[in-house]
């Protein structure tokens, strides 16, 4: 028997390969700049004030790691310098990022579900293939799949712009700036503690998302996203 | 005879304007195309300068009509306000003073000042003074509130007969050995202010007494203790390591507005 011809198909745009390795560098150094940080202060508050001493709704010492210990283990002076380098690389990678695609009608096929995906059934259909870690072939591997579609609005739209501004209201300027921003978020500590949240958030999204990577075939989706070149799975499976 | 009184009256007059009416000040300082506020002492090599500046230029920008900062009411004040870093210096001379009640203590005001003055605490209280509530934001991750008194900044270069042309930065000396460089952006704001008093009290050992520096809009660091002199410099060139502050000759940014 013949062995099926390979089917190639261009998946990720220049922009999008960049830019994906562009937040990986930046993500990775903010994650573990943050840590270094957060470890010489490792409690975290509800409202406006909080400090040593003042009630905590998180403290790290719980967990078996004492104020000492974590002091030791963390470098806020590199991180504090690294946070704010990587912060910018971050952004300009994002206005570079959306600005490029705001512009590209196939950016919005890619990325928007469409009213069909979005049906109860098919979320549901998808929802479960998701937990038996199927991973989608042929005509369907070609496209992104309705939660991967949403879990990148989410992080896209939601996530990115909820750490940068729980960022800005941590900083003394924006007192005077804009204090309408911290007291959105409800004063300076809870937006401390919204920021380390949305980070575990972003954690989170990124091992499920290397999950996926693996289910779906590591080779081909890490290969797609360096050349743009990817190899859509062949339906064999569902003939055999 | 009448004529040269005027003058003068008309000099001193300018003199208060441009430094009691510190938006005028801003002003002038702003409109100029100078970028000396868009930029720290020294720029880092590298992307770490690249990105100094950055952060400091688009907060500058953002502050550049110096919006004072948020106030916060009297029953926000945070009891038991932290005591950080240095809590009473191992100076002798500041030992002394303390002991003494800090009626010892003199405020020298000198470098590029028109009339350098030494000021008691006594005169520094005779200045017009500011309160203001305000949130302390230390670079660790904490924060508190707390009620200061002071005299204002600009008022006191005022006193030392305004700042000389190509004055720059204002450098402050404290006992137990820190220093802090700020530029003019800061010296002006209203809200940057000599603070002698705490929660309607005197300023607290621990808290930097017997006059500590309220700077609004920077991380606690900035807010030096223990203040020991100011001088007015067009350089930070032969101060530590010339970075502009011992924090920033440590590595940290200069510009704590981040």
């Amino acid at each position: 028997m013949n062995k099926p011809a390979k089917n190639w198909i261009y998946r990720h745009s220049y922009n999008a390969r960049i830019c994906h390795w562009i937040t990986v560098v930046s993500f990775v150094y903010l994650l573990y700049s943050g840590i270094m940080i957060f470890l010489q202060f490792p409690e975290l508050y509800w409202g406006k004030v909080g400090f040593q001493g003042y009630p905590a709704i998180f403290r790290l010492s719980d967990w078996g790691l004492s104020w000492e210990e974590a002091d030791a283990l963390g470098d806020r002076r590199w991180g504090r310098n690294y946070h704010y380098l990587f912060a910018w690389v971050f952004v300009f990678n994002g206005i570079v990022y959306l600005g490029w695609n705001a512009w590209q009608k196939s950016f919005y096929q890619k990325i928007f579900p469409t009213r069909k995906e979005l049906s109860v059934a098919h979320l549901k259909t998808e929802f479960i293939r998701h937990l038996r870690f199927k991973a989608a072939i042929g005509r369907e591997a070609e496209r992104y799949n309705v939660l991967q579609k949403l879990s990148y609005l989410v992080v896209l739209f939601v996530l990115f712009p909820f750490m940068i501004f729980t960022g800005f209201a941590q900083m003394p300027a924006f007192t005077a700036i804009s204090p309408e921003l911290i007291d959105l978020f409800g004063g300076r500590q809870t937006a401390r503690t919204l920021h380390v949240i949305c980070s575990v958030a972003l954690v989170l999204f990124i091992v499920i998302h290397l999950v996926e990577v693996m289910v779906a075939g590591a080779i081909n989706q890490i290969r797609s996203m360096v050349t743009g070149k990817y190899e859509v799975p062949a339906e064999i499976s569902e003939e055999s | 005879m009448k004529k040269q009184e005027e003058k003068r009256k008309e000099i001193t007059l300018t003199r208060r304007k441009l430094l009691t009416r510190t938006g005028a000040l801003s002003g002038i300082l702003l409109t100029g195309c100078d970028t000396q506020f868009y930029r720290p002492p020294t720029i880092r090599d590298g992307l770490m300068g690249v990105a100094d500046v950055l952060t400091m230029a688009s907060q500058r920008l953002l502050l550049s009509k110096q919006q004072l900062v948020q106030e916060h009411t009297v029953s926000e004040i945070t009891k038991d306000f932290p005591v950080w870093n240095q809590s009473n210096p191992e100076d002798e001379e500041y030992q002394r003073l303390r002991a003494g009640d800090y009626r010892e203590w003199r405020l020298p005001v000198t470098g590029m000042v028109n009339q350098p003055v030494s000021l008691s605490l006594d005169e520094l209280k005779r200045i017009p003074r500011r309160t203001q509530t305000t949130m302390h934001i230390c670079e660790q991750g904490w924060s508190a509130i707390a009620q200061w008194t002071g005299a204002p900044l600009s008022s006191v270069l005022e006193a030392a007969g305004g700042i000389k042309n190509g004055a720059r930065y204002l450098v402050i000396s404290a006992y137990g050995g820190w220093y802090e460089g700020y530029d003019m952006f800061d010296v002006v704001h209203p809200q940057t202010i000599l603070a002698y008093g705490m929660n309607g009290k005197d300023l607290p050992l621990g808290n930097g007494a017997p006059v500590r520096l309220r700077v609004e809009r920077h991380c606690g660091y900035k807010q030096i203790k223990f203040i020991k002199s100011i001088q007015v410099v067009s350089s930070m060139e032969g101060f530590g390591r010339g970075t502009g502050g011992l924090n920033s000759d440590f590595g940290f940014h200069w510009y704590a507005g981040a």
